[in-house]
């Protein structure tokens, strides 16, 4: 085998679904499918998303009062149902960001250490 | 986080299911079709796009079904599937859960009821505003105290001090001026009588004598009129003035706004309502009954009973008032009280004269909450016994329950395991159990509550005088919903604990094999047979309390009373004494006699001041002259009765030596008494006889003229005490009231009516009060009794429902999961006979058990209730032999069917048997 094949991201880190939500509403309301949609845009098409596991995503944000649904009409003048970020989420979203990059630059540092820096 | 987001949500899922259901559908279907346009963008043809749309997405159902989840409805989707099993199988055995329901509900309903009464007498409040803040001032000294006189309530407390609530008034006046530590504090007294004359017509009212701060510092308006003021509590008789309670102003004045301003007449002075007091308003001596009417003390004297030589408002030595103050915030009660006891000391200093070695009363502040309390006092205790025992009934019901539930659960075991088998885990299936015992439970709790409801008023009834109704009834509030959901809840843990339990443990791969093949069953069951014991412990327990009662009851109207109640009528008469002043008063009863024996139909009249069985006595010393004194104070004292002249003949009382009283007694002859044998054998020595001989009371000598025999006083329980008896016309000091004693053959209805002209042909504003039987008297004397007797008699057979059900219910149960095993016992050889011996055997051992723990039970109430018997022991033998006997009767008789089930086996069939 030779250079091996620079596989997509599929699947989430268990609890990263929600923050990835949280980050995509933030940036302006979307419908589920717009949410699905701006996740692999801004991934650069790395990242797929379980479909299956969007939307029990997004009520679960929308019950711990997260995010707060509206029925709108769509960019093709269909009924859809857009989720925006509330107070509460936008407050969670800056936690769970600032949690998850000292975590990453946590993980970082451990794979980077050499044999001569211990 | 946000709590709000998660009740809005998960009360839209669950109450509007469709709405909700119908948006996710849309928002899916949304999200399939963009998904597929955009497939279709990439050159998939639009089947194609769909299809693969859907698959991705994983399928509408499963998708709606996982986000109601996320929204919180799992625990409840749990639960509504649960409760409509259970419902389902419920429906499926309705003979179980009807005994079920029913068991529940008497004995949830019995607990319902005593708690409302003794909530009512224990725990209700005043109707006032705060009544926490409220204080009763009480005092509190030893034996010889500066208090010489009082009229109210006093008990002995332990250490043989005397603690009160009485005070003078002038003592009261001066706590009120010279109060720091109270907001204010306030005066008030229970007057049980009064006669009022309202349109030419005269009842007997209930009056509360209230100072001017009452309404404003209790913080209680009237629902018409205005409060008693200051200003009607002035000077002397400056405020005839008078607020009535709603029940009054109901029955009385068929609830008439023209009520407020009306003249009314109270012991013959008249007094203007000026207001209606708010339903359910007691005042402030009690919760129970609320005075017909409320009045000034300036107006004291229109009440001013016949013994009180002074008026009571200057009297220095009467201590009568009781006092009350509510508590300034950031007062400690102990700082009140350090402040008031010096108040106290110079106030009684000031007023009275104290003699040497006489202590001044210390003061001491009680809990005004609940008025002055008396109920509490006298009833605590039987509604604590009733509690227990109601609570028993109860934990019978559960016991009985349990086992039902169980027997339910090992025959439910093959379901058991096929949910288990298929995933259900150990804590779902404990869950499911227990909601089904907790709906049985809130069933019976509910049925319970409306037994209770129905029921609410009928111990008050018992209560209360055939001749005085007890007005008050109970509310249902809070308090009693809670408590009856409280035991519900808890009743269903308790009897489903078991059983959910057992379900719950129950093991796959045995379950699913196991079958009513198993050969012997004697290890299994155990907690079943338990249960049995225990219920017929319980069960003894309430029979032997049942019979002791019973008993009781039995003793007390067989007891030998000295005196004939048949065929007597009694009423009271109580002259105002702004008319018929001392000792006119005498007159006017003399009058009254003398007119009642002309009435048609009466054999004889006599009258008396003191009623006989009426739980009431008077008991002065008792000083023969010529005789050394008793060297204990107390012995010296004897019981004393004004009489008419022909009391000992009309209440059949034998005269054993020298004469009765009779018409030469009289105002100006002299003083003559009669005597009891007991006071005889207490008073003189064997070899001198009393008749001719005289004693000293008031600094007069009497002349003992006679000895009667001895008859009952004030109640049945006591032995006929020391007692003589005075002629009423020779009483100068005057009677408050007197009970005439009329013997009759005919009906007391038929009668009456002529009683009460012949009284108002000598006085039309004179009421006739209290017109009862004197056997009515005397049950009412016993009417706690009774009412024990009738509601353990009630517990009693319960519990051996309870009890046969519960054996029957194990027997049969046990006997059908043997019918293997006693079809290879009798096709070895064994004899019908004995194989319904053996069944037999095994309930005769539990009952035997059962009944021996119960037995110990019993003796140790026994020692609890010992005070409430009479003329029997805790250890009653024969009401112990006959409840034991009753048991294993019932128990034998209860596993008689399936024993004889058990002989009846067919050994082929039941081999074959499943």
């Amino acid at each position: 085998m030779a250079q091996p094949k620079q596989e997509k991201q599929n699947d989430v880190l268990q609890g990263t679904l929600d923050l990835l939500i949280l980050k995509a509403v933030s940036l302006g309301p979307l419908h589920g499918y717009g949410v699905l949609l701006r996740i692999q845009q801004i991934s650069g098409e790395e990242l797929v998303i379980q479909q299956g596991s969007l939307y029990p995503a997004l009520y679960r944000l929308e019950h711990q009062g997260a995010i707060a649904s509206e029925w709108g009409e769509s960019e093709n003048n269909r009924k859809a149902k857009y989720y925006k970020l509330t107070a509460a989420g936008r407050q969670r979203l800056q936690t769970e960001t600032e949690k998850w990059n000292r975590m990453s630059n946590l993980i970082g540092t451990i794979l980077r250490v050499t044999s001569e820096e211990i | 986080m946000s709590l709000r987001s998660r009740i809005a949500t998960l009360w839209k899922a669950l109450t509007r299911p469709e709405e909700f259901h119908r948006e996710m559908t849309e928002e899916l279907s949304f999200h399939i079709e963009q998904r597929a346009e955009d497939l279709m963008r990439g050159g998939v043809l639009r089947e194609d796009a769909l299809r693969r749309a859907r698959i991705e997405l994983g399928g509408i159902p499963a998708q709606t079904e996982t986000m109601r989840a996320a929204w919180g409805t799992r625990m409840w989707d749990d639960l509504y599937a649960d409760i409509r099993y259970a419902l389902r199988s419920f429906a499926r055995t309705p003979g179980l859960t009807a005994i079920a329901v029913i068991s529940l509900a008497l004995g949830i309903g019995a607990n319902t009821v005593i708690f409302g009464v003794t909530k009512h007498i224990l725990l209700d409040r005043l109707t006032a505003y705060k009544p926490e803040e409220l204080r009763l001032f009480a005092w509190i000294s030893p034996k010889k105290s500066a208090v010489h006189s009082s009229w109210g309530m006093s008990t002995r407390t332990p250490d043989g001090k005397r603690l009160s609530t009485s005070f003078t008034y002038p003592v009261y006046q001066q706590l009120r001026r010279q109060n720091r530590v109270f907001d204010d504090v306030f005066a008030f007294k229970e007057f049980p009588r009064l006669t009022a004359t309202i349109d030419a017509q005269s009842e007997a009212v209930s009056a509360q004598m209230v100072s001017g701060n009452f309404y404003r510092t209790l913080g209680v308006q009237p629902v018409l009129g205005r409060p008693i003021l200051d200003s009607d509590d002035g000077a002397s008789g400056s405020g005839p003035v008078a607020v009535i309670s709603d029940e009054f102003w109901t029955r009385r004045f068929g609830r008439s706004p023209g009520v407020v301003g009306k003249t009314i007449q109270l012991n013959l002075t008249p007094i203007t309502i000026i207001g209606v007091n708010p339903r359910g308003f007691t005042g402030a001596s009690s919760t129970q009954e609320a005075p017909d009417v409320i009045i000034p003390f300036s107006m004291a004297s229109i009440a001013t009973p016949v013994w009180s030589k002074k008026p009571l408002l200057t009297d220095p030595d009467l201590w009568w008032v009781p006092v009350m103050g509510r508590v300034k915030p950031g007062v400690s009660d102990e700082q009140a009280r350090a402040a008031l006891d010096v108040v106290l000391n110079a106030a009684v200093r000031s007023t009275a004269t104290i003699g040497k070695d006489e202590t001044v009363p210390s003061l001491i502040l009680q809990d005004g909450s609940r008025g002055e309390n008396y109920a509490s006092v006298l009833f605590s205790k039987p509604a604590y016994v009733l509690m227990a025992l109601a609570g028993f009934v109860l934990l019978l019901a559960c016991a009985n329950l349990a086992n039902l539930l169980l027997a339910r659960a090992s025959s439910r075991q093959r379901e058991m395991s096929v949910r288990l088998a298929m995933g259900a885990g150990r804590s779902r299936i404990l869950r499911q159990m227990l909601t089904e015992s907790l709906l049985l439970s809130c069933a019976g709790g509910l049925a319970g509550l409306g037994l209770g409801y129905c029921g609410r008023n009928m111990i008050p009834h018992l209560l209360s005088s055939s001749w005085h109704a007890f007005t008050s009834d109970i509310e249902f509030d809070w308090k009693i919903f809670g408590f009856t959901a409280a035991i519900s809840i808890l009743t269903g843990l308790l009897f489903g604990l078991a059983p959910a339990w057992h379900a719950s443990r129950t093991q796959v791969s045995s379950g699913l094999k196991d079958n009513a093949q198993s050969v012997t069953q004697r290890s299994r069951n155990v907690t079943g047979k338990t249960l049995v014991v225990v219920q017929v412990a319980l069960s003894m327990l309430l029979l032997v309390g049942a019979g002791l009662f019973v008993r009781t009851l039995m003793n007390l109207n067989g007891s030998h009373l000295g005196f004939r109640p048949d065929g007597i009528l009694l009423f009271n008469l109580q002259p105002p004494r702004t008319r018929y002043s001392e000792p006119k008063d005498l007159a006017f009863y003399h009058r009254v006699e003398e007119r009642l024996r002309s009435v048609p139909g009466v054999s004889a009249v006599t009258l008396s001041d003191m009623t006989l069985i009426a739980n009431s006595n008077s008991d002065t010393d008792f000083t023969p002259d010529g005789l050394p004194k008793k060297p204990n104070e107390e012995d010296q004292s004897a019981n004393v009765m004004s009489v008419g002249q022909d009391f000992f003949s009309t209440m059949g009382i034998r005269i054993l030596a020298g004469r009765a009283f009779n018409a030469t007694d009289t105002e100006t002859s002299p003083l003559v008494a009669i005597v009891n044998q007991t006071l005889v054998k207490e008073f003189f020595p064997s070899n001198i006889n009393p008749v001719g001989r005289t004693f000293t009371q008031d600094k007069q000598h009497i002349t003992i003229v006679g000895i009667a025999g001895d008859a009952k006083y004030s109640n049945l329980h006591a032995d006929p005490p020391a007692t003589f008896y005075l002629p009423y016309r020779q009483q100068l000091s005057g009677k408050q009231s007197m009970t005439y004693e009329i013997s009759t053959r005919m009906k007391p209805a038929a009668i009456v009516p002529a009683l009460r002209s012949a009284v108002a042909s000598v006085d039309k504003d004179v009421p006739l009060l209290d017109v009862r039987t004197q056997q009515e008297q005397i049950d009412d004397t016993t009417k706690q009794q009774r009412i024990f007797a009738s509601l353990t008699s009630g517990f009693g057979v319960l519990a051996l429902i309870l009890a046969c059900i519960g054996i029957y219910g194990i027997m049969a149960y046990s006997i059908s999961r043997r019918t293997n095993e006693i079809g290879i016992r009798m096709a070895l050889g064994a004899q019908p006979g004995r194989v319904q011996r053996m069944v037999l055997r095994e309930a005769w051992w539990m009952a035997l058990i059962g009944v021996a723990a119960g037995l110990g039970a019993a003796l140790a109430m026994g020692r609890l209730i010992a005070s409430m018997l009479y003329g029997l022991k805790p250890w009653d033998p024969v009401t112990l032999g006959v409840a034991a006997l009753l048991l294993v009767a019932v128990a034998l008789a209860a596993s008689w069917v399936p024993a004889l089930r058990a002989a009846s086996v067919e050994p082929m069939e039941a081999l074959r048997h499943e």
